[in-house]
């Protein structure tokens, strides 16, 4: 059961995660997270920055070691408390975080469906239940007007903002945000992270992003954690990160501009797990 | 076993892609010579004889025929049998197509391994293996179930179902129903197979349920195409229902089969013209609507 009074949200523990029985996208990653935290992932392609992204979503589970969520092991989680789980956690993908030919209103809305009953969502989808809270979070967003459009008639800087009303509706503890600005163009990316901010501020909320830009991450965190090759190579408050650990963190990849043919090996197996 | 994601990721490049098979020239002369073997094989096998129907002896006929076939009879009496004949043809057609799209949703979504027991819906469910193989039992019952309505041809199931309820349009409907639905049951089952994860998983992250996720992130994407594949089918059935009445399932194919027997030549073009009618009129209907819905 969850115990309110603690303060860690998430605790992770030796946690292994192998795809394809020998690829090792995850390694002994040990890392706490408290409550209202925010955190920035950063670290090469490839790094494992994604599957960390959804074991802590829970869409993934750990090949080995232990994973809690409001000291809750997720191991024993199943079925209902899976999902409620689930529910208490907001996720921003990179992109196609939503269903093209779905109404805006209807993507948004998409995060009550932790808390509706089967009927009442499939009921929604013909007449939209909770308009007001759909709009009110498109107006945090900015972009009310787009509340009836087509969702694949918007822009990708559009998208990433209706998947964030998404997760204003769902209202949950932790927000997770995996590359959420890598698709977007660069003037759009430090709005989106500031809005990110802005929530998990305003709400108390756990936040954690990983992101490509290691600027937007020193600007706008406090703590940053550095991964690579699957492991935690820093893990520090951002006043103390030195240029050398980032040297460190990106050497022999794009810092240099030139990816040697192992390390683009590597990151084909980890895009493509299950091939060979 | 839990699935590895799949992500796209255009960075990637397929090695080895433009690399050159030796002796491909030779392979291919092969391929050519086994395949113009085929061809010959299959004239004898098929009893062709061009000579024959080119020959001046049978070529007459054709003519006589075709000229006896004119004037079409557009007597009242005939053409409200053609029309009486169309009409049903269509009903055939129509009932029989929606009686397929009803068969082919119940039975698709247990033929569908990513919805029934692989997949992203049931990646993080613990390793118990017996759930799994029992899942698989629906699986492939729904499979064979599918396979089997598909494979027996239209005809061979107006045939039995003439049998089995008399003759008449009914038969008709149960036949391009039952057959159709096999084929649209694997169609739908391939679109069902080819859905974006990724918006899956996203709503799954958000804590919904297998069958909140087919309302909202399945349904969506997959429906579009179901709704065309079934025009489709209704345009090739619409063909398929003229010919049914041949061997008594009723339409406009029922009455060719008597004015053939019955040598009623000028009213045997009447009714062809009436297919043509109908047909082309069915495939202009289905091909506007399937503009509509993609």
């Amino acid at each position: 059961m969850r115990t309110v009074n603690s303060t860690q949200q998430y605790r992770l523990a030796e946690i292994r995660k192998v795809f394809a029985r020998d690829q090792v996208a995850l390694d002994r990653i040990v890392l706490t997270v408290c409550r209202g935290e925010r955190v920035a992932l950063i670290g090469p392609s490839g790094a494992g920055k994604t599957t960390l992204f959804r074991l802590l979503n829970c869409t993934l589970r750990p090949t080995s070691g232990k994973l809690w969520i409001d000291d809750e092991d997720v191991e024993s989680l199943n079925g209902k408390d899976l999902r409620r789980t689930r529910s208490r956690i907001g996720s921003v993908y990179q992109q196609h975080n939503l269903v093209p030919r779905l109404r805006v209103i209807h993507n948004v809305l998409a995060g009550q469906l932790g808390r509706w009953a089967t009927l009442q969502s499939l009921l929604s989808l013909f007449k939209p239940a909770d308009v007001e809270i759909a709009r009110q979070a498109l107006q945090q967003v900015g972009m009310p007007e787009k509340l009836l459009e087509r969702t694949d008639e918007l822009s990708g800087g559009q998208q990433q903002r209706v998947a964030i009303a998404r997760v204003l509706v769902q209202n949950p503890d932790v927000i997770l945000a995996d590359e959420p600005v890598s698709s977007v163009d660069p003037s759009l990316a430090s709005t989106i992270v500031r809005l990110l901010i802005e929530i998990s501020q305003n709400r108390h909320k756990t936040l954690i992003v990983s992101l490509h830009s290691v600027d937007l991450a020193l600007a706008y965190f406090p703590r940053v954690i550095g991964i690579k090759e699957g492991r935690v190579s820093f893990d520090l408050e951002t006043s103390k990160i030195t240029e050398g650990m980032l040297e460190d963190l990106y050497s022999g990849n794009f810092r240099d501009h030139s990816m040697t043919e192992a390390i683009s090996e590597r990151v084909q197996s980890v895009a493509y797990p299950s091939v060979g | 076993m839990s699935t590895p994601p799949t992500r796209n990721s255009c960075e990637t490049i397929p090695a080895h892609r433009g690399r050159v098979r030796e002796g491909r020239t030779v392979k291919n002369l092969l391929v050519l010579a086994g395949v113009l073997m085929f061809l010959v094989w299959s004239y004898y096998g098929a009893e062709i004889h061009l000579s024959q129907l080119l020959s001046r002896d049978s070529f007459g006929q054709i003519v006589i025929y075709i000229k006896k076939l004119f004037p079409p009879d557009f007597s009242p009496a005939v053409l409200q049998e053609a029309l009486k004949g169309t009409i049903e043809t269509f009903a055939i057609s129509f009932m029989g197509t929606l009686m397929a799209v009803v068969i082919a949703l119940s039975i698709v979504f247990f033929a569908s391994k990513n919805l029934i027991y692989s997949g992203l819906l049931y990646e993080l469910e613990p390793r118990q293996g017996w759930k799994r193989a029992a899942r698989r039992v629906p699986y492939l019952a729904a499979k064979s179930v599918l396979n089997i309505l598909r494979t027996i041809p239209e005809m061979v199931w107006a045939l039995i179902f003439v049998f089995l309820v008399g003759l008449g349009p009914f038969p008709g409907v149960l036949a391009l129903g039952v057959h159709t639905g096999g084929v649209l049951g694997k169609l739908f089952g391939e679109v069902l197979e080819d859905v974006d994860a990724q918006p899956i998983e996203s709503l799954q992250s958000t804590g919904a349920s297998r069958l909140q996720i087919l309302c909202y992130g399945i349904l969506p994407q997959v429906l579009p195409q179901f709704i065309s594949y079934s025009l489709y089918r209704w345009e090739v059935n619409i063909r398929v229902a003229a010919v049914l009445g041949l061997v008594g399932a009723g339409g406009l194919g029922q009455r060719i089969h008597i004015a053939i027997s019955l040598f009623l030549e000028n009213q045997l073009l009447t009714l062809i013209l009436a297919i043509y009618i109908l047909v082309t009129a069915v495939d202009y209907l289905s091909a506007y609507l399937r503009r509509k819905v993609m």
